[in-house]
């Protein structure tokens, strides 16, 4: 099994003279939950368009499965769900009903697959509200049990927190978490909210102007952004004892014999070093880590930042 | 002329026959080879395949049969990855929490050994060391007893007694203790007998921990403990006034090795109200916690009657 579910070579989409997406390398771990960060007109929905065929790309080429999407798209796209923008349902029919018309059409993996997919998102089964009279978070719950309802491998979902609110986003954030762990299902989703992002994600692709400006793992940049002091010292036993008995600090943790780091940024490096010299210890090296994954964005995209 | 036209209807009605079996069977051949090829992406390991079929499709209750199978080894299979997960977990953190506190224990002691500190100091960083040892020894007790729970070898004594007596008696040890940290008390426990199924020192256990972990996180000035029971349950509040806990660390407070205090600082372990929830698990019980930051937090647990 190859490691990336979706991978995307050089893929560009022109819409007259004005470029939307330009040369993306998109890596996708199966098993995984990436999140494509970008501000509104990054290229963000172009970007998951063109992964599910909805429009063609200018040039370069999508993988999904490690086969082509163009020619294989009977066959790949019944195993994928997605929500871009609002799907079509009627007015005039209710929940229930409007997933029977899908289920029709598409086939569903077993007999209590609309049951389930409302069960999920919180909606009730055959209620006799109309979809004109659901409110938008709950057209938005719809479009999400629509999404699942088939029980695909890959789920590919633009802005899925849209017009909910503070709870469902919370209750929505927490069940894609339960698809990707209990159920062990790849997702791509997309905000233009770096909290959001950061609370789900677990890789996280950048998008800005419609370039891809950096794709990482979640855990590499919290690792990267973490505020902290760090020092490499000849004997992190008695630099450990220097900071309890001269700082009264016991907020530090030590990463083998020669490399310790100190999480309150107020204390001051200059000082802690001459006690660890005056203590007889070897200081190497002192630096202090301070970037926030806020300031990080910023740095990435150029200094806009995102909202 | 009259024979003739029954010949051409039944002619007609013969085409029309084979044409729809034809149709019918077009779709089952389509259907067997997305079947085949599902199979064998099963077979190959991917176990989040599924075959979508149509309510009138022949070959349905194939299909979802296949889907059943493929789901439930898929859920045996995330169980079991998640408990590897788990496993990993603990060994990352283990190596964290024992490694800063032994570095920093290591550092009193050759600060003394090699004669750095005389006369009061000395004393002084014996008795830091020697309680940096307890704290340490008291976390690998903690931890062993955790991977016994959670292991499934803990061997449970359930007796028929009166929780209300067992539950005075517990608080009676801790009255002491309360006064020497400055905490108010107070404990309405109902004077009639309640006899119910327990495992006493599992039970003690529960309340030790969780007022333990009020003594060491919690800042508050006073604790109380309410037990009512009714024919069915046994409920077992236990609350304080201290700082609280957020919203967004209430959630994880039951999971092995979450602390709020991200930094890890010397204080608890993260194993305490982890234990508490798996021997409240294995009384059939409940515990849920309720907090407000600022205001304090108010557990409660529930023990369903058993005789």
């Amino acid at each position: 099994m190859s490691d990336y579910l979706i991978e995307t070579k050089q893929l560009t989409k022109i819409y007259g003279e004005q470029a939307a997406v330009k040369n993306i390398d998109l890596h996708v771990k199966r098993g995984r939950i990436y999140g494509l960060l970008g501000r509104n007109g990054a290229g963000k929905t172009t970007t998951m368009k063109m992964l599910l065929g909805l429009t063609q790309p200018t040039s370069g080429e999508v993988k999904i499965w490690r086969k082509t999407l163009r020619g294989n798209e009977k066959k790949l796209l019944p195993r994928i769900g997605s929500l871009i923008e609002s799907p079509g349902f009627y007015p005039n029919l209710t929940a229930t009903e409007n997933l029977r018309i899908f289920a029709t059409l598409r086939g569903v993996p077993n007999r209590h697959a609309i049951k389930d997919a409302l069960d999920l998102v919180g909606l009730p089964y055959k209620d006799k509200k109309l979809f004109s009279q659901y409110s938008l978070g709950m057209k938005q719950r719809l479009a999400i049990a629509l999404a699942v309802m088939h029980d695909p491998e890959l789920l590919i979902l633009d802005e899925p927190i849209n017009g909910l609110d503070p709870i469902g986003i919370a209750e929505v954030r927490s069940f894609i978490r339960e698809l990707c762990d209990a159920r062990g299902k790849t997702i791509l989703i997309s905000s233009h909210i770096l909290s959001e992002i950061s609370l789900l994600a677990d890789d996280v692709g950048i998008i800005d102007h419609g370039t891809l400006l950096e794709e990482e793992s979640l855990a590499e940049l919290e690792q990267k952004s973490s505020k902290h002091i760090h020092f490499t010292v000849s004997n992190t036993s008695q630099a450990a004892r220097v900071l309890e008995r001269d700082f009264q600090e016991n907020h530090f943790s030590v990463l083998d014999d020669h490399n310790i780091q100190l999480y309150n940024l107020t204390l001051p490096i200059g000082k802690i070093v001459t006690a660890f010299v005056a203590n007889g210890l070897e200081v190497s090296e002192a630096h202090s880590c301070e970037e926030s994954l806020e300031d990080y964005f910023k740095r990435v995209t150029g200094g806009e930042g995102i909202a | 002329m009259e024979i003739n036209l029954y010949l051409l209807l039944a002619l007609l009605i013969t085409l029309l026959v084979i044409g729809y079996l034809l149709a019918k069977l077009h779709r089952v051949r389509g259907q067997l080879s997305l079947i085949k090829d599902a199979l064998m992406d099963i077979k190959n390991g991917n176990l989040n395949r599924r075959v979508l079929a149509r309510e009138s499709d022949l070959t349905n209750q194939i299909c979802y049969d296949i889907n059943e199978i493929a789901m439930s080894s898929q859920s045996r299979l995330i169980r079991q990855k998640q408990s590897e997960q788990a496993y990993k977990r603990l060994m990352t953190s283990l190596s964290h929490d024992v490694k800063t506190p032994l570095a920093s224990l290591v550092g009193y002691l050759e600060a003394v050994e090699s004669k750095m500190v005389t006369g009061a100091e000395q004393e002084e960083y014996i008795r830091v060391a020697t309680e940096k040892a307890h704290h340490l020894k008291d976390f690998v007790t903690a931890l062993f007893e955790w991977v016994k729970l959670d292991a499934g070898e803990q061997i449970f004594h359930f007796e028929l007694c009166d929780l209300n007596e067992l539950s005075r008696n517990i608080m009676a040890d801790w009255v002491p203790l309360l006064e020497n940290h400055n905490l108010s008390y107070e404990i309405e426990i109902p004077e009639t007998e309640y006899m119910t199924r327990v495992d006493t020192t599992a039970y003690t256990r529960i309340l030790n921990n969780l007022l333990q972990n009020i003594l060491t996180h919690s800042d508050a000035r006073q604790v109380s403990l309410t037990i009512t029971e009714t024919e069915q349950q046994a409920k077992i509040i236990m609350a304080d006034n201290g700082k609280g806990i957020s919203a967004a660390d209430l959630p994880h407070i039951f999971e092995r090795m979450y602390q709020c205090d991200h930094s890890r600082s010397a204080k608890g372990n993260g194993l305490g109200l982890s234990i508490a929830k798996e021997l409240v698990s294995v009384h059939k019980g409940s515990i849920t916690a309720t907090s407000d930051p600022g205001a304090g937090t108010t557990f409660t647990i529930i023990f369903p009657k058993a005789l």
